[in-house]
């Protein structure tokens, strides 16, 4: 039987199509035709984030005996914005007056009571790559397809952010600190093979970084990566793990290339990953391939493996035994023979083996 | 759903991690399990579509059986045609995907809302609000309540049959208030299970602003409470709401039923053979975001499902839940707070994955136990009103345990499988035990609706796997002294006695389908189910007749040093290999505990090759120095218990797993 393993793209030129929405809740449009081409910082959709609602008890304030009647005397309609003391129903000679207690908007006129909601607070949502709108998401955003490489991490601080990448100094990122402002790190994505600590967190603050891409972080330091303005991308998880050789290579080779770093922080219900996205530098979008979903596990395939204590480790499936093989650790499971970038040979569960995208 | 005779059946089951199918078709006239799949499920990244995993794990099928199964677009082929292509139905359950975050409305904490809360544990949901007439909140505050928190499903319960209408009303009218204010396609549904009176009412007031489900009330008295009917239309609210999301949408339409939540599967299956052999049963299933237990307890089945209860997706919630310190007590090793977190998060991270090192499959193990704990801790309560468990601790006797998930059913052991299971449930008494080895009870519950009588003969035809009975004593036993006193006589008329001394487990490997007279006697102020002596036929299994003479509470040690001379010598005496032995330096506060999962460093993993794993794996070769360190720890093997004395165990069924 085939198998198909898990896929965790590190690829060059390829196919990306990638969805931006809005914020689950907000209530937005979209800006853009399909097959419009947008550039990075072009604003796709638009929309506005709920707000309280507030319940003026016209008809009673009114002292009227049905609530119907407020139709009579209403000044305002559904969708109006209103401003505070404004005039919402009125009765005739201007005998009695409702006002807006609040600025905003007229929700709803219902049951004698106008709802009004507070002004809400407004988003844009970017393109985040050059490339082309292949499809509308009514309301909630688009599909953008572009081509380019991407590198995808394990774990993200849920926060985007455009910029260079860079990586970081011979001596380290954490060797910034203090230092005389240095424009080149400035708005960048630095990228560091060390784990992120918290002094690596107060560089960033202190050099006004954009983002982070780093192995691994202690648990402990959660909450901070996730208070922090810049995005931060785990290449590998939690604890002190090293960055993957393959990603660290392919990072460095994009260095002071522009890129997209989405810092998406995985959860059961995300349809994404964290990543780096790094456009093209004018090279043909021919050479670009797309990524192969249905990838099996063969003889040759490159691999990554995912558990401890290979975690990280980068080999090739020498031979794929047909029978589940008994672990050190007492599991009996399907394996793969691979040969790590050492040469050394390792028996790894095929679950624990993830493919590059093609 | 109306109930029908079918031939050819193909059930699926989306799990977050797996996808698992079954061909379940007519063999002699009966039903039967013929072929089995699986495969990663395809919902999340990359492909994003439950269809790939489908047609993948089909395929799997058609290779075994030779059947051509779907259509060249990718569509389940039914009826079954002539040519033995397709299949008569074609049913589906997930327990993959977004929980429904649900506002429960009613009247009274403990009354309507508790009520609701109960129902609703019946699926995959997450109460993020409740609406009562004690909150003290305005109906405005009630409305923004509501609106921020963006529910998928508002649940309105309360008032009694022939009670008062108005308060219901008054609550409902705020609802409808909320609903006309939120915009978009983001409209939740809405389930109505209070006084029937007002159902139609309900309809006048909801039937334009959203899908409106109506189900009897589940409190049509103080005394009374009837979940059933809510919760099969929250079964259809589930299929509505996975109708919605992407791939599951056509999925809903190819199948039979719809897309029905997996977690009911274990409730019928609770029920079912809780009512057809009338003794209390309990299943559990651990998977990788969600955890779920049915148990039938004295004529009443309840399921409690938890979507912060799993190995994989949720395991760092579970760590959340449980806390560090109950994960630490089934350690047999050294650690630390942030090395077990730090499992934890990777697991979230990689949730299929499986530990490769002998510290990471005690940590998933320890996760494993906690976890079940939790959700037997979590459902007492609803047994308790039955039993009387007030005045005892212990879990109550179960007459069957069916453990599910391949946490449970995949250690490559069904010995170990057992112990796991009996360990987290602590189980005491006489209880036969079965593993859910191949999914079949998700399948079966997507049946049970439409075509009883195969669930009914699949059940019965072996497709789980029974481990075998479990004699537990509940006190506390004196350690290495006699404590169950065992007579066995076979069905051939062989006696066997035996005496299991304190602290140990004694299996005899009494094989699939048979059975044999046990006579067990526990020691001085010791009981099993309350009994001194109990006389039963038992059912042996793939492990046996499992006398465990560890006492009820399980009395693990409270330090490392304790647990690595008691948790593997257990691994050992119920799978029939050799122990595992634990490091010294696993034992001391040396290991750097700040260094995260280096703790499986390269010498951990040399060390635990040359002692040829934890099953020994027959070629076990233990260094002098690691002997050594056992003898200075508390030795609870006997002297003329030596496991190699034991009788083999063999686990048939070992082979057929992939």
């Amino acid at each position: 039987m085939p198998y198909y393993p898990d896929q965790r793209y590190a690829l060059e030129m390829t196919t990306i199509q990638r969805e931006q929405t809005l914020p689950e809740d907000a209530i937005g449009s979209v800006e853009v035709r399909q097959g419009a081409s947008v550039n990075l910082r072009d604003i796709v959709a638009r929309g506005i984030l709920p707000s309280r609602y507030i319940m003026v008890d016209a008809a009673g304030q009114m002292r009227l005996k049905k609530s119907e009647d407020l139709g009579d005397i209403l000044k305002v309609s559904v969708g109006d914005l209103v401003t505070a003391k404004e005039v919402l129903a009125e009765a005739p000679k201007g005998r009695r007056r409702v006002v807006a207690p609040v600025d905003g908007i007229v929700a709803d006129i219902n049951n004698g009571q106008i709802i009004l909601q507070i002004e809400p607070e407004t988003v844009e949502l970017e393109a985040g790559l050059d490339g082309q709108v292949i499809r509308i998401q009514q309301g909630q955003g688009v599909v953008i397809e572009t081509y380019g490489s991407v590198v995808q991490g394990a774990w993200g601080n849920s926060r985007r952010v455009i910029g260079t990448l860079k990586t970081e100094p011979n001596s380290g990122l954490e060797s910034l600190y203090g230092e005389d402002l240095d424009i080149q790190f400035r708005g960048a994505i630095v990228i560091t093979r060390r784990p992120l600590r918290q002094t690596g967190l107060d560089v960033m603050e202190d050099q006004n970084l954009g983002g982070i891409i780093a192995p691994s972080i202690e648990a402990d330091l959660i909450d901070s990566v996730l208070a922090v303005k810049g995005a931060v991308m785990l290449t590998e998880g939690f604890g002190s793990l090293r960055m993957s050789g393959l990603v660290y290579n392919m990072l460095n080779n994009f260095n002071g290339r522009q890129a997209t770093l989405e810092a998406v922080q995985p959860n059961r219900w995300q349809t994404r990953r964290p990543e780096v996205i790094i456009n093209p530098s004018g090279r043909g979008q021919a050479r670009a391939i797309r990524p192969n979903l249905n990838q099996t596990l063969t003889v040759g395939t490159n691999v990554r493996m995912t558990r401890i204590p290979h975690a990280g480790d980068i080999g090739t499936v020498v031979n794929l035994p047909k029978t589940p093989i008994l672990l050190e650790n007492g599991l009996k499971v399907l394996c793969a023979e691979v040969e790590s970038v050492t040469g050394e040979k390792l028996t790894v569960p095929l679950a624990n083996l993830e493919v590059f995208g093609r | 759903m109306s109930e029908e005779h079918s031939g050819s059946i193909l059930a699926v089951d989306f799990g977050n991690v797996q996808t698992r199918a079954l061909l379940i078709d007519l063999v002699d006239g009966f039903y039967r399990l013929v072929a089995r799949g699986d495969t990663r499920t395809t919902a999340g990244f990359p492909a994003n579509d439950a269809r790939l995993g489908l047609n993948r794990v089909v395929e799997q099928i058609t290779a075994v059986t030779g059947r051509k199964l779907l259509t060249n677009d990718g569509k389940i082929i039914t009826p079954e045609q002539n040519d033995r292509s397709g299949v008569d139905t074609f049913v589906t359950t997930a327990s993959t995907g977004r929980t429904m975050r649900t506002v429960v409305v009613g009247l009274v904490p403990d009354v309507s809302i508790a009520s609701a809360r109960r129902a609703l544990a019946g699926t995959y949901v997450e109460i993020v609000e409740v609406l009562s007439l004690e909150d003290g909140r305005s109906v405005e505050q009630q409305i923004n309540a509501i609106i921020g928190s963006r529910p998928d499903l508002i649940f309105i319960t309360g008032g009694m049959e022939g009670g008062a209408e108005e308060p219901v009303l008054r609550q409902a009218r705020a609802v409808q208030q909320a609903l006309r204010l939120i915009k978009g396609g983001r409209k939740p549904a809405l389930l109505y299970a209070g006084n029937s009176v007002l159902a139609p009412t309900m309809r006048d007031l909801f039937g334009t602003l959203a899908t409106l489900f109506i189900a009897p009330n589940i409190r049509p008295n103080l005394e009374e409470e009837e979940l059933e009917g809510a919760q099969a239309q929250l079964a259809l609210v589930y299929n509505d709401q996975q109708a919605k999301r992407g791939s599951f949408g056509a999925l809903t339409r190819m199948s039979r039923n719809g897309v029905l939540p997996t977690a009911q599967s274990y409730n019928l299956i609770a029920d079912y053979i809780g009512q057809s052999t009338e003794q209390n049963v309990l299943t559990v299933d651990i998977g990788s975001a969600v955890g779920i237990l049915s148990a039938y307890v004295e004529d009443h089945v309840t399921t409690s499902i938890r979507t912060d209860i799993g190995l994989g997706h949720s395991a760092d919630s579970l760590l959340s839940t449980v806390g560090a310190a109950t994960i630490n007590r089934w350690l047999p090793f050294v650690t630390s707070t942030n090395q077990i977190r730090h499992y934890a998060l990777n697991k979230t991270l990689v949730p299929g994955s499986v530990p490769e090192t002998i510290k990471g499959i005690f940590l998933e193990h320890a996760f494993l136990r906690a976890g079940i704990g939790a959700l037997v801790e979590a459902s007492r309560p609803t047994w308790g009103k039955r039993l009387n468990l007030a005045q005892n601790t212990l879990t109550p006797q179960f007459d069957t345990i069916i453990g599910a998930g391949a946490g449970l059913t995949e250690t490559g052991s069904s010995g170990f499988g057992t112990l796991l299971l009996i360990d987290a449930i602590q189980a005491t008494g006489v209880t036969r035990v079965q593993l859910d080895t191949y999914g079949v009870i998700a399948a079966l519950g997507s049946l049970a609706y439409t075509n009883p009588e195969a669930v009914v003969q699949v059940l019965e035809s072996s497709s789980l796997e029974t481990a075998g009975t479990v004699f537990s004593i509940s006190g506390i036993p004196a350690l290495n002294r006699p404590v169950l006193h065992v007579r066995i006589k076979t069905s051939d008329g062989q006696v066997i006695k035996h005496h299991v001394s304190g602290g140990h487990i004694w299996v005899y490997p009494l094989g699939i389908g048979k059975t044999a007279t046990v006579d067990v006697s526990a020691g001085r102020g010791l009981s099993i189910n309350g009994k001194g002596r109990v006389k039963v036929t038992a059912e042996g299994g793939t492990v046996g007749l499992i006398f465990d003479g560890r006492g009820r509470p399980l009395p693990l040690a409270n330090d490392a040093a304790g647990r690595a001379a008691q948790i593997p010598l257990w691994i050992a005496e119920i799978t029939g290999n050799p122990p595992i032995l634990i490091a010294d330096d696993w034992l001391t506060d040396a290991v750097d505990e700040g260094m995260g999962l280096d703790m499986e460093t390269e010498e951990t993993i040399r060390k635990s090759k040359q002692r040829g794993g934890l099953f020994g794996g027959g070629r076990r070769k233990a260094p002098a120095k690691a002997e050594k360190s056992v003898e200075l720890r508390p030795d609870l093997r006997l002297k003329d218990e030596e496991p190699k004395e034991e009788l083999p165990v063999r686990n048939d069924l070992d082979d057929l797993r992939r």
